[in-house]
Order: structure tokens, then C-alpha cells, then sequence
């Protein structure tokens, strides 16, 4: 392991917009501190690509995203205590870093009483009264939550499968049927769980408009993504990582909606404008799969120093290509509505993932398409020590951008959460070699006859 | 290798040896033979069209060197192992190729197999992680597209009382297979926990028939002959798989009679048969959701901690019974998450009920296993005061 040298650097974030971004995450947690002191329910979820927090949230459960509130932690550097707790009590620690740092929390919240520590970051986490698990992307998502039980005695997890159908398997006949079929039978199973937890019935008025919400704001997020097809790119992923908590955790709250407005209005007049998001962009790469939290300023300083833009990032966070029409047009079933989106964002690239042989089609193939969409140079690698299952298809995603696309890429060791893995002078000067790289690939993709 | 008729441990120890010979025998007659990864591919749809299934597996004596392109060192060694003697054509006798969505690791190795190790025909399973009721329904759809992706490739249907007899054929060994486990029960065992690995691993590299006749005269032999075996502290083995002889046998030097194993080369794939339902993919799809008892698959929690620890591992306190076992190795495959989040509330619920529990760990390289000794030696001498 490499000896700790990062420099304390937040990042420059380009838009005024994403500097309100920080608004929604202190929102959530001071809304479940709120609903705390208030008697309200409130539970704990993973990201779930808009499958079932809606519906808890219709249901007038408090959500709070242990993961985020990870990231958060990581952010500020206060994730290392309850990382050493975890390790204590016996979890290896090679798990999931964000996982780590909520199972330390949690004991320390049990050894409290359940009273939040005074100093516990973003003011802590309210002890929920459920915990809504999920089957999507990956194992922490639900070992996790069950092994709080230790720490949450009695709270039950909800585990709410997402179906993965590889990407052959995609195109079987019947399979989007019982795929979907399946995913509305879960939430009908998700909503009578909840019922019977709080003793009263969905409001299907409500969750009807709250889809209606969360399908207009993600729209919009999508439309921010296509502008980012610009060169020179109107934002970067410092931008992004800050605007995309309103969509993927809040898509359903109308100020999550009005914000992405003024977000779209910003990019728009840049776009407009010819506004780079970095002066002198030079070359424009992607980012897969989760950033150094701690350490993002590394992406001011490789745009000021080497003219990289960060021009598009992991598949995961951002809002699917709207439904075609003929998928949704008339149905007006909330619940079949959700299945629609969360089926739809996870088997879109299932073409892509056919074509270029990367299955699965989440994490790798949409690099294969952004490679051209957003007309990119190079992409960045950062294999993460806590976070596998982002991490094990990135050579895959390396070899096909070479291989197929005429994108090299470079791998910057890092992580999440822990400091010890990211070395930021040997992050500078394999970036710096890299540029070299990137212009001898532009030039074979232009004798190659490729696009850009 | 050596004459074919050898029978009983000797020629489970030889196909051990050699994993894929009689898979490529097989083949050179015309046979079809696909691989598939882990527990959950109902291997009863193969048996059914004639098709010898073959459970992929790593190889803790060979370095990985293939598979660092394209799997990351942070994955299941497990996994990379397993995907690198696919790249090195170790397995290059597959006419086809069974993924299965059981842990992530798994899942995604074998969509990376699929890329990368191209057979002539690929299917991959998605089992769900829940066992409510919908998941069953999905699983046994899964199931159902699995079946028509066999029959298109083979240009035949499966015919309901073909399935029906690869179920019974599977029944049988899995009835035999906990016959042998059976005789573990005595002091010392009548069968080792190398033999055993031995067995289990040689009956999933050749032909369901053939691995009834092995286990068949596997049981004959060990009941027959001078047990070979000494008392030693009796241990259970819960965790990730062990595919190694090498491992087994520093276990059993230190101190241990292995007597029964809960992991995917012991007592998972065997302890349940499948009920033969009107609808044969009714029984499939049941027994490996429900009964394939891996903590991949959540169950649903129950009302306090203790009450959802009972739930899921009361089997534990079964077979602590009834093999009189004295201690618990929990293997852990370092980066196996399935089985690495379990670890606090395993050991909970095994010292709750007596029984002390050794972590370990490890990096799936039987270059590192001289240094556990000292581990599990320390661990067989504490037991004694436990
Ligand atoms: S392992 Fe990765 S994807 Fe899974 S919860 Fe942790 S950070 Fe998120
Ligand atoms: S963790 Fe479970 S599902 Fe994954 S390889 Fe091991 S036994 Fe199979």
C-alpha cells in the first residue's frame, strides 16, 4: 500500500448550479433527523434506480441513503473511525468501504442509545424503523443491510429484487415479459409489507404524481447529459457528481425538478455560448466507475495542468434515455410505470453489450457508446479496493475501448473511502504519460476514418 | 492415468486428479459437454439431453496469470482462478457454457467467460435473491428459457419423462452423496475430508451414471475396509468452497477430522432432492431457490436478531448434532462478500450454541497455506479448554 499523499482539495465545481447541489444531501438527512424528533417513520435504503424508494417514500417513510451518506463522510474525511469499528467487530475489511463506514455508525448509534452523536457527520443518520434493501448491481446491497441487524435489532430488511438479464438473454421471447411482470409483483409485495408495518394504505393519488414527478425530472436530467455532447463539454464530471444527488435519489421531489431547470438553463447558455467548462480543453476522457471523494480536487488539477475534461462518468448514476413511446404510452399504472424505467435503465445498452461483447450490459457497454456520443480521447480507470462490483468489469471496459472503439485508457488505483490506495504524484504522472496516448490513438481513429 | 476400472477412492482421487480426461473422452465419442459455475444451474436439463455437466472450477496450485487482463485483483481469487484455466483452454472441451447470477463474483465471471471464451452455446441464469413467491415464478421462467435455449441448440426437445429421470438419477446421487456423509458420523469417521473433496469433485466432472457408480462403490469400500482414520477434534467447514486436496489435508494434519462441510463442494448442492412435481420445472426451480442454502439468497428477516440468526442457521445446529462436532472453520475466500458480511453474526450464532469458530481469511494459493498450520493447530488446542 502506498503511503498517504493527498492534498486536502475539494474540487472547483464549473456551474453555480452544482454549488446548490450540496442543498439536497443536507435535505435528506435533516428531513429524517425532522421526521425523528417529529415520531415519523424513517427508513435507511440503497439506491435502487427509482424501483422502490418512490414507493416508500409515498408511503411517508424518510429515506436515507447509507451509501451517499458514505460518500459524504468520505468526503470530509471522517469516515476512518467507523471503518476501524467495523474491522473490530470482526467484518473483513475488504468489504464495500461505504458499508464499512454504516455498520461502524450503527454500533456506535446502539452503544448511544440510538441518540445520534453530537458530532456524528451531517448530523448522523435517525434510526430507521425499516431498511429497503436491494437486489440491483450488487451483494452489499442487501448482505449488507442484513448484517446490521446485530447493531438494529428488530428492524426487518426489505429485500426488493431488480431482476439482471444477461444481455443474449435480452432478446429471448418472453423474457421482458416475466421480467417485468416480476418487478410489479415485487412492488405490490414492497407496498404490502409496508402497510402492514405502518398500519395505513398507499395513497395511490400520490404515488401516481410522484411518478409523474420522478419521470419529468429524470427527462430533464437526460437532456443535461445530451448537451454535455458539445464540444467544448459545458460540464464536467466535478459538476456532475454534485447534480446528480436531486435525480437519483429525489427525482420525485419538485425541487429536485426546479433545479435541474436552472441546471439545464446554465449548460444551455454555455452550449450556446461555446463556454468550455475548462478553459483549453485539450482532450476529453471518461470516468469509470466511482470517484476519490476524498480527493476530487485531482480533477481540477489534471484539467488545469493537462486540458482533460472529464466529459462523461459511469453509467450507473445518470437518468435512462426516456422510454420510447410505444413502451409507455397508455400505461398509466404507477407500479408498471416504475418497472418500465428501472427495467429499461438496466437492459438499454443490451444492444451495445451484443455488439461490442461486453456483457453485462450495465457498467461496460455504455462506455462503448459514450466513446463516440460524447467524442472522447481517453478513459479513466480507478479501480476501487471496496467497491468490486464496480470494479470488476473495468478491464474489461478497458480492453474493448481499445479494442473496438480506438479509446485507450489508464488505470488510477484508488478508492472510495479509504485514503491509503490513491497515490496522487503517481496519479500525475501516469496521466501525464497517458496524454501522449491519447493523441497517438486520435490519430489512429482518424486514419481509421472514425468520427472524431 | 491410470486403468479405468479402478474403483472407489482410488479412482475418485484419479479423476480428481484429472479433472477434464473423461469430459474430453466424452467428447472424443460424440458426447456434448458444458460447463456451468457454482450451485444454482439445474444441471437435471443437461443430464436430460445427454449432455455430461461439468461444475468449472479454480485451481489453487496454478498462479493466475491469464485472467489479470481481464478480472481485477480486488475480485474472488475463487473466480479469477477459475476464468484464467478457461483462458489457459483448460476447458476448452465445452460445448457450452452455464452462468448463473449466484453471487456477483460469479455472475460476472461468467459474463466475462462469455465474452472472452467463446462455446458454441451460452446461457445465463438469473436467480433471483429473494424467495418470495414472484421470484419462484421468475426462477422457474428462467428456467424455462434456459430449457429452450438447450433444445434449439441440440435440435431436440427435452421429453417430461427424460427430465423426469435425470431428476431421479440426480435424486440418487444426491441420496448417496449423504449416505457417504453418513458415515462421518462414527469416531473417527469412516471417510476423511480430502476423500470426500475427492468424491465430490470427481462426481462433478463425469456423467450423473457414472458418479452413482463411483459413490456407489465409494460407500462399499469405506464400509468395508480397516478404517484408516484416527479420533481428532471433529470440525464443520462453513464459508466459501474449497477445491483443493492440498487444503483439506494441512486442515486434517493439524488436528482436525473434517466431518461434514457447508459449502458449495459439500453439503449444498446434495442435502435436498428434487420433488418430482406434475410439472418437472415446478421441483427444479423450488429445490435451487429454496433449497440450495447458500447465503447468497436472502430469506426473509425475522422479528429480532436472534429470531432471523435461528431462521437462517438453525441447519448449522443439525449438523452439529448429529456429526458431533466440536469446532467451525469459517473459510472465507478473501473479497467473497457473500459469505464475508456473515462473519460477525455466524460466529454469534455458533459460540450461542457452543461452538468456538475459527476465521480465516485466505488467498486461495496453496502457496499460502503453510502458514494457517500454526492457525488451526492453535485452534485444535482450544478447543480442548472450550
Ligand atoms: S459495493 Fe459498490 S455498488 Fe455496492 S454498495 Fe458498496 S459502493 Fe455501492
Ligand atoms: S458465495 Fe455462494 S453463490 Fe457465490 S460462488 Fe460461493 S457458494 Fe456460489
Amino acid at each position: 500500500m502506498t503511503k498517504n499523499k493527498i492534498k486536502t482539495k475539494k474540487s472547483n465545481k464549473t456551474l453555480e448550479t452544482a454549488r446548490e447541489a450540496g442543498y439536497f444531501g443536507k435535505k435528506m438527512l435533516e428531513s429524517a433527523i425532522r421526521a425523528q424528533d417529529e415520531g415519523k417513520p424513517i427508513g435507511w435504503s440503497m439506491a435502487n434506480w427509482w424501483e422502490g424508494d418512490i414507493i416508500a417514500k409515498a408511503m411517508g417513510v424518510n429515506l436515507v441513503y447509507p451509501e451517499n451518506w458514505g460518500a459524504f463522510c468520505a468526503s470530509i474525511r471522517r469516515a476512518e473511525p467507523f471503518l476501524e469499528i467495523s474491522d473490530g467487530e470482526g467484518f473483513p475489511n475488504t468489504l464495500c468501504g461505504y458499508a464499512r463506514n454504516n455498520i461502524g455508525f450503527a454500533k456506535t448509534l446502539k452503544e448511544n442509545d440510538f441518540v445520534i452523536p453530537a458530532d456524528a457527520p451531517g448530523g448522523g443518520l435517525a434510526k430507521p424503523i425499516m431498511m429497503l434493501a436491494s437486489g440491483a448491481a450488487c451483494d452489499a446491497r442487501y448482505k449488507w443491510f442484513q448484517s446490521l441487524g446485530r447493531y438494529l435489532d428488530g428492524v426487518p430488511v426489505w429485500m426488493l429484487e431488480l431482476p439482471q438479464t444477461g444481455a443474449r438473454e435480452f432478446f429471448l421471447p418472453e423474457n421482458k415479459a416475466n421480467n417485468l411482470k416480476f418487478i410489479v409483483k415485487e412492488l405490490k409485495l414492497l407496498i404490502r409489507f409496508l402497510e402492514d408495518l405502518l398500519k395505513c394504505k398507499m395513497d395511490d393519488a400520490k404515488l401516481e404524481a410522484m411518478v409523474d414527478q420522478a419521470f419529468k425530472t429524470l427527462g430533464l436530467a437526460h437532456e443535461v447529459d445530451l448537451l454535455r455532447r458539445n464540444v467544448p463539454s459545458p460540464m464536467v464530471s466535478q459538476d456532475f457528481w454534485s447534480i446528480m444527488i436531486p435525480h437519483f435519489y429525489l427525482p420525485d421531489d419538485p425541487e429536485a425538478y426546479e433545479f435541474y431547470q436552472r441546471v439545464y438553463a446554465e449548460v444551455k447558455h454555455k452550449v450556446d455560448n461555446g463556454i468550455g467548462a475548462i478553459p483549453n480543453e485539450k482532450y476529453r476522457m471518461m470516468f469509470g466507475e466511482l470517484p476519490p471523494w476524498h480527493s476530487i480536487g485531482f480533477f481540477d488539477d489534471i484539467a488545469e495542468r493537462y486540458g482533460i475534461a472529464m466529459v462523461m462518468e459511469s453509467w450507473n448514476y445518470h437518468a435512462p434515455t426516456p422510454l420510447p413511446e410505444e413502451e409507455i404510452d397508455g400505461v398509466t399504472d404507477p407500479l408498471e410505470r416504475i418497472a418500465r424505467l428501472c427495467y429499461h435503465k438496466y437492459t438499454e445498452y443490451n444492444p451495445a453489450a451484443l455488439k461490442y461483447a461486453v456483457a453485462p450490459s450495465y457498467f461496460s457497454a455504455p462506455f462503448l457508446e459514450y466513446a463516440e456520443i460524447y467524442r472522447t480521447d481517453g478513459f479513466m480507470a480507478h479501480p476501487l479496493m471496496s467497491c468490486r462490483p464496480a470494479t470488476y468489469t473495468l478491464m474489461q471496459t478497458l480492453q474493448r475501448l481499445e479494442e473496438k472503439r480506438l479509446v485507450p485508457g489508464v488505470v488510477v488505483n484508488g478508492d472510495i473511502i479509504d485514503l491509503r490506495v490513491f497515490n496522487l504524484e503517481e496519479a500525475y504522472s501516469k496521466v501525464e504519460a497517458f496524454t501522449e496516448t491519447m493523441d497517438h490513438y486520435r490519430e489512429l481513429r482518424r486514419k481509421a476514418g472514425m468520427a472524431w | 492415468m491410470e486403468e479405468q476400472n479402478n474403483t472407489g477412492l482410488r479412482r475418485a482421487a484419479e479423476i480428481y486428479r484429472h479433472r477434464g480426461l473423461r469430459a474430453r473422452q466424452l467428447k472424443e465419442e460424440g458426447k456434448k459437454i458444458f460447463g456451468y459455475f457454482c450451485c444454482y444451474p439445474p444441471i437435471e436439463l443437461l443430464t436430460a439431453l445427454d449432455i455430461t455437466p461439468i461444475r468449472v472450477l479454480g485451481n489453487m496450485d496454478e498462479p493466475v496469470t491469464e485472467a489479470d487482463d481481464y478480472l481485477p485483483p480486488v475480485m474472488c481469487i475463487f473466480c479469477r482462478s477459475a476464468f484464467d484455466l478457461g483462458m489457459k483452454a483448460q476447458y476448452n472441451y465445452f460445448d457450452g457454457f452455464v452462468g448463473a447470477h449466484a453471487c456477483d463474483g460469479a455472475e460476472r465471471t461468467s459474463f466475462i467467460w462469455q465474452n472472452y471464451i467463446h462455446s458454441p452455446c451460452n446461457f445465463q441464469l438469473d436467480v433471483p435473491h429473494t424467495a418470495h413467491g414472484p421470484a419462484l415464478t421468475f426462477f422457474k421462467e428462467q428456467i424455462a428459457l434456459f430449457q429452450k435455449t438447450l433444445e434449439t441448440f441440440c435440435g431436440t426437445q427435452i421429453h417430461p419423462d427424460d427430465l423426469r429421470q435425470a431428476i431421479a438419477l440426480h435424486n440418487r446421487q444426491r441420496a448417496l452423496v449423504r449416505e457417504l456423509y453418513g458415515l462421518r458420523k462414527p469416531n473417527p469417521p469412516l471417510v476423511s475430508g480430502t476423500e470426500m473433496l475427492q468424491v465430490l469433485i470427481a462426481v462433478m466432472s463425469i456423467p450423473v451414471t457414472e458418479g452413482n457408480d463411483l459413490l456407489q462403490a465409494v460407500i462399499n469400500e469405506v464400509t468395508t475396509r480397516a478404517n484408516p482414520h484416527a479420533p481428532k477434534h471433529r470440525l464443520l467447514i462453513w464459508g466459501s468452497l474449497i477445491d483443493h486436496a492440498a487444503f483439506t489435508e494441512l486442515i486434517e494434519s493439524s488436528g482436525f477430522n473434517i466431518v461434514v462441510e457447508d459449502t458449495a463442494i459439500g453439503t449444498r448442492p446434495f442435502w435436498h432432492d428434487i420433488e418430482m412435481t406434475a410439472d418437472p420445472l415446478d421441483g427444479i426451480s423450488d429445490h435451487y431457490l429454496n433449497e440450495v442454502l447458500c447465503p447468497r439468497t436472502f430469506r426473509e428477516t425475522g422479528p429480532s436478531y436472534q429470531a432471523d440468526s435461528d431462521a437462517r442457521f438453525n441447519y448449522l445446529k443439525e449438523f452439529a448434532k448429529h456429526w458431533n462436532v466440536d469446532g467451525v472453520f469459517a473459510n472465507i475466500i478473501r473479497n467473497c462478500d457473500i459469505h464475508g458480511y456473515e462473519v460477525p453474526v455466524i460466529k454469534d450464532y455458533l459460540n450461542a450454541i457452543g461452538l468456538p469458530v475459527l476465521v480465516i481469511e485466505q488467498d486461495y494459493s496453496t502457496a499460502a497455506l503453510e502458514p494457517l498450520r500454526t492457525r488451526f493447530e492453535a485452534f485444535a488446542e482450544s478447543i480442548d479448554g472450550y
